[in-house]
C-alpha cells in the first residue's frame, strides 16, 4: 500500500501550489490510474514519488515506511518511465539497456539476465542491435518501458506511456502493463486516454488544480448517483414531451433527462415509440469515465 | 571501479564514436590546419630564408674566382639559382619569357682583374652586369645586388688572403680550403620582454596552437550529448535512478580528457611525420623525461579547461544550435585573441595584452615555454594555475546552473 498523506508542493515563484493537501491510498499490486487535465499536477505528483522533487509538507510511505527511506535503501525499488523517450538515440537498444542497467549498479550475470528479461518483456528481440533513433514510435515506447523494468521495481511510475503509438503497439503495451501486478509490481499510470484507464486500472484518482476531485474503485466512480438518462433519437423529441420531462438538448437530437425514478423509464420509451421517435443510443445509470472526468473537471479548456 | 561510472564512460565513448562530424572536427580539422598553416606561414616565421625569385649566372670568365663567386651566392640561398648556360642571349630570352627574374653576367677577365682597381693598369674596370625583369620589385633587385656585393667582397677577401700568404711566405697546407667562413653572417633574434627568446618556427607555433584549438572543440560533442539528455528527460530518469549529478559530470570528464590526449598524440605525430612530407621542418619535442612530463602537464591542464568549459556551455545552452554557436564562436574568439590564428609575437603590444585574457594563450605560452625555452615546471606553473582555475570556475558554474535548473523544474 502506497499512502500519500496531505502532500503539498509549490514551485519556486509560482503563485499557487501545484499540489495542495493531496491524500491518496494506492493499493499494492495493482494498477492505479491517475487522471487530470494538463497542468493538473499529475507530473508533479509522479516527480514527488520518483524522488525528483521533495514535498513541501505531507508524507509518502510505501508499506508503512517513508518512501525516501525505501529509495535510500534500494534505489531500484521505484522506477520512473518518463513521458519522453528518455534514452540515447545514438545507442542501440541493447547498449541502452546495458547502460541503464549499469547505472542501476547491476553487473555481470545479473545485468545480462535483467537486460534479457526486459528485452523479452517488451518483445524487442528483433531490434536489439538497431539504434534507438531508427525505431518506430511504438518500439521506442516499448524500449522506454523496458528500461523502467530493469531493476525489477516494486513501484513503477508510468507517465503517459502510450502517447503517439499505433493501435497495435498500444494494445501490446496495455496488455504488458496489465500483466505487471501479477509479478508483484504496483503501477501508477497517468494517461489522457480514458478508455485505456478504464481497460486496465481497478482504482483511479482524478486530480485537477492540485487537488483530488475523486478517488476510489473505478466501478464506484462510474456508478451514477442520480437517475440520469442520456438518449439520442432519430428525430427531434416533440416539444411538449421535452418540456414535461425537463429534457436538456445536449447536441443534435441528443438529450439529457433526470428521471424521478427508474420506473419512469419504460413509460418514456413507450411515449417515444408512440411519437415515432426511434432511439439510436441510450445510457442510464452508468457513466463512462470521460463523462465523469468532464463533469468533475468542468469543460473549460485549460491551455 | 564503480560499475556506474564505467557504464557512463562507455556510453559517452560509443556516442562519440558514432558521430562522424564530431570526429572530423576533433581530429581531421586540426590536422588540416596544422599542414596548411605551417606551409602558409613558413616564411613569416623565418624572415628572408628563401625568396621566390630565380636567377642565373652567365659566366664569361670561367675562372676559379668566378666559380667561387657563384658558389658564394648559392650558399646564401635566399634567391633561387637556375643552372643556366653561359649564353647571354638564352638568359635574356628566359627573362623575357618570365622563366627567370635575374641574370648576373660575369665579364671576361673577372678573375684576373679581381684585385686590380679600375684604371691602375691603364684599362677601365669591366663592370658586372645584372639583367633584370622590370616587373621585379626594386626592393628585391636591391636585395640581390647587395647579396652579390657581399659575395664579391668575400671572394675578394679569400683571394687577398691567399695572395698575402704567398707574399709573406706563410705556409699553406696543400689542398686547404681557399674559402673562409668570414664572420659576416647575421642571425635574427626576437627581442621579447626581458629575455631574448627564439621565435617559434612555423611548425612549433602551429602544432600546439591548433592542438589547443581542437581540444576546445570538445564543446560540440559534450554539449550535443548533454542537451539530448536534458531535453529527452534522460537526466531526470538518471536522477530518479539515484545517480548523483557529480557522477554524471565525472562520466563526461574522463572520456573527453582521453579524447584530448589522443588529439595531443596525433597532432604531435602529424608535426613529426606528416609536416616534413609537405616540405617543412619536423616538429621537435624535448627529449628529456622531465620536459616531456611538463609538456604533458600543459596538455592535461588545457584539456581540463576545455572539457569544463564545454560542460559550462552545455549547461548554458538550451538547444544544440545555441551550443554550437556559443561554443564555436567562443572558441574562435579565444583563438583569435589568444594567438592561435595569428601568432602573438606578430601582434602589436596592446593586442598582446588582450591575448593574455584567453585561456588558449595560457596553454600556448605553456607549450612554447617547454618547447622553445625548455622551461622547468616552475616556469609553466603560473600558466597551469590559470588553466586549472579556469577549469574549476567553469565546472562550478556548470554545477550551479544545473542545480538552479532543477530547482525551477516544472
Amino acid at each position: 500500500m502506497l499512502r500519500i498523506a496531505g502532500v503539498s508542493y509549490r514551485y519556486r515563484d509560482a503563485p499557487t501550489p501545484a499540489l495542495h493537501e493531496v491524500s491518496l491510498e494506492i493499493p499494492g499490486g495493482g494498477i492505479f490510474g491517475l487522471l487530470g487535465p494538463n497542468g493538473a499536477g499529475k507530473t508533479t505528483l509522479i516527480s514527488l514519488l520518483a524522488g525528483l522533487l521533495t514535498a513541501t509538507n505531507g508524507q509518502i510511505s510505501l508499506h508503512g515506511q517513508p518512501l525516501a527511506a525505501i529509495r535510500a535503501a534500494n534505489p531500484r525499488a521505484i522506477a520512473l518511465v518518463p513521458q519522453d523517450y528518455a534514452f540515447y538515440p545514438m545507442l542501440t537498444v541493447a547498449e541502452n539497456l546495458r547502460f541503464f542497467a549499469g547505472v542501476l549498479g547491476l553487473h555481470g550475470s545479473e545485468l545480462k539476465t535483467q537486460c534479457a528479461s526486459a528485452i523479452a518483456f517488451a518483445r524487442l528481440e528483433q531490434v536489439v542491435s538497431k539504434r534507438a533513433e531508427q525505431l518506430s514510435g511504438g518500439l521506442r515506447r516499448r524500449l522506454n518501458l523496458a528500461i523502467g523494468l530493469l531493476g525489477q521495481p516494486q513501484l513503477l511510475l508510468l507517465d503517459e506511456p502510450t502517447v503517439g503509438v499505433d493501435p497495435q503497439s498500444r494494445h501490446f503495451l496495455l496488455d504488458s502493463i496489465a500483466a505487471l501486478p501479477a509479478a508483484g509490481t504496483t503501477v501508477i499510470y497517468t494517461s489522457h486516454y480514458m478508455e485505456e484507464v478504464e481497460a486496465i486500472c481497478a482504482n483511479v484518482a482524478i486530480i485537477d488544480q492540485g487537488q483530488v476531485l475523486a478517488a476510489g474503485l473505478l466501478a464506484d466512480l462510474l456508478r451514477s448517483p442520480e437517475p440520469v438518462l442520456d438518449i439520442t433519437l432519430e428525430q427531434a423529441m416533440p416539444e411538449s414531451m421535452a418540456t414535461r420531462y425537463g429534457a436538456r438538448l445536449n447536441g443534435a437530437q441528443k438529450y439529457r433527462l433526470i428521471l424521478p425514478s427508474t420506473a419512469t423509464l419504460p413509460r418514456l420509451l413507450d411515449e417515444l415509440a408512440a411519437a415515432s421517435c426511434s432511439v439510436r443510443e441510450i445510457n442510464f445509470g452508468q457513466h463512462n469515465l470521460e463523462q465523469v472526468f468532464m463533469r468533475l473537471t468542468n469543460r473549460s479548456l485549460r491551455d | 571501479m564503480s560499475a556506474r561510472l564505467l557504464a557512463l564512460w562507455l556510453k559517452e565513448t560509443i556516442a562519440l564514436l558514432r558521430d562522424r562530424h564530431v570526429l572530423l572536427a576533433l581530429f581531421i580539422m586540426p590536422t588540416i590546419f596544422i599542414l596548411v598553416m605551417t606551409m602558409a606561414l613558413r616564411d613569416a616565421f623565418s624572415p628572408g630564408v628563401t625568396i621566390d625569385v630565380s636567377y642565373s649566372v652567365v659566366d664569361l670568365d670561367h675562372s676559379a674566382s668566378s666559380q667561387a663567386l657563384i658558389k658564394r651566392l648559392e650558399k646564401s640561398a635566399s634567391f633561387h639559382r637556375l643552372a643556366g648556360s653561359g649564353d647571354l642571349e638564352i638568359a635574356r630570352n628566359n627573362i623575357l619569357k618570365g622563366r627567370q627574374n635575374l641574370a648576373l653576367v660575369l665579364p671576361k677577365e673577372f678573375g684576373s682583374r679581381l684585385l686590380t682597381p679600375g684604371g691602375s693598369d691603364g684599362k677601365a674596370a669591366e663592370p658586372l652586369t645584372l639583367l633584370v625583369d622590370p616587373a621585379l620589385t626594386p626592393a628585391l633587385q636591391l636585395a640581390f645586388r647587395n647579396q652579390v656585393m657581399a659575395a664579391l667582397g668575400a671572394v675578394r677577401a679569400d683571394e687577398l688572403t691567399v695572395k698575402a700568404g704567398k707574399l709573406f711566405g706563410l705556409p699553406t697546407a696543400p689542398g686547404a680550403q681557399v674559402e673562409k667562413d668570414w664572420p659576416d653572417e647575421i642571425r635574427s633574434e626576437a627581442v621579447r620582454g626581458d629575455q631574448n627568446a627564439k621565435i617559434p618556427s612555423s611548425v612549433q607555433q602551429n602544432v600546439p596552437a591548433w592542438l589547443i584549438f581542437a581540444m576546445f572543440f570538445v564543446v560540440i560533442p559534450v554539449s550535443s550529448i548533454f542537451i539530448i539528455e536534458r531535453q529527452q528527460g534522460t537526466l531526470q530518469r538518471l536522477r530518479a535512478m539515484g545517480l548523483p549529478f557529480h557522477l554524471v559530470l565525472a562520466g563526461k570528464l574522463l572520456p573527453f580528457f582521453i579524447v584530448n590526449q589522443v588529439q595531443a598524440v596525433l597532432m604531435v605525430l602529424v608535426g613529426i611525420y606528416l609536416v616534413p612530407l609537405f616540405g617543412s621542418e619536423a616538429l621537435e619535442l624535448p627529449s628529456s623525461l622531465p620536459l616531456l612530463f611538463n609538456w604533458w602537464a600543459v596538455s592535461a591542464a588545457v584539456s581540463l579547461a576545455a572539457v569544463s568549459w564545454a560542460l559550462l556551455v552545455a549547461s548554458l545552452a538550451k538547444t544544440s544550435e545555441q551550443a554550437t554557436i556559443v561554443g564555436g564562436v567562443g572558441n574562435i574568439l579565444m583563438g583569435a585573441i589568444g594567438g592561435i590564428m595569428v601568432p602573438k609575437f606578430i601582434m602589436p603590444a596592446s593586442m598582446q595584452t588582450l591575448a593574455t585574457l584567453s585561456p588558449m594563450a595560457w596553454g600556448l605560452e605553456g607549450f612554447h615555454s617547454v618547447m622553445l625555452r625548455h622551461g622547468s615546471f616552475a616556469d609553466i606553473l603560473p600558466g597551469l594555475a590559470q588553466l586549472l582555475a579556469f577549469a574549476a570556475a567553469s565546472l562550478l558554474a556548470a554545477i550551479w546552473l544545473n542545480h538552479r535548473a532543477l530547482a525551477e523544474l516544472s
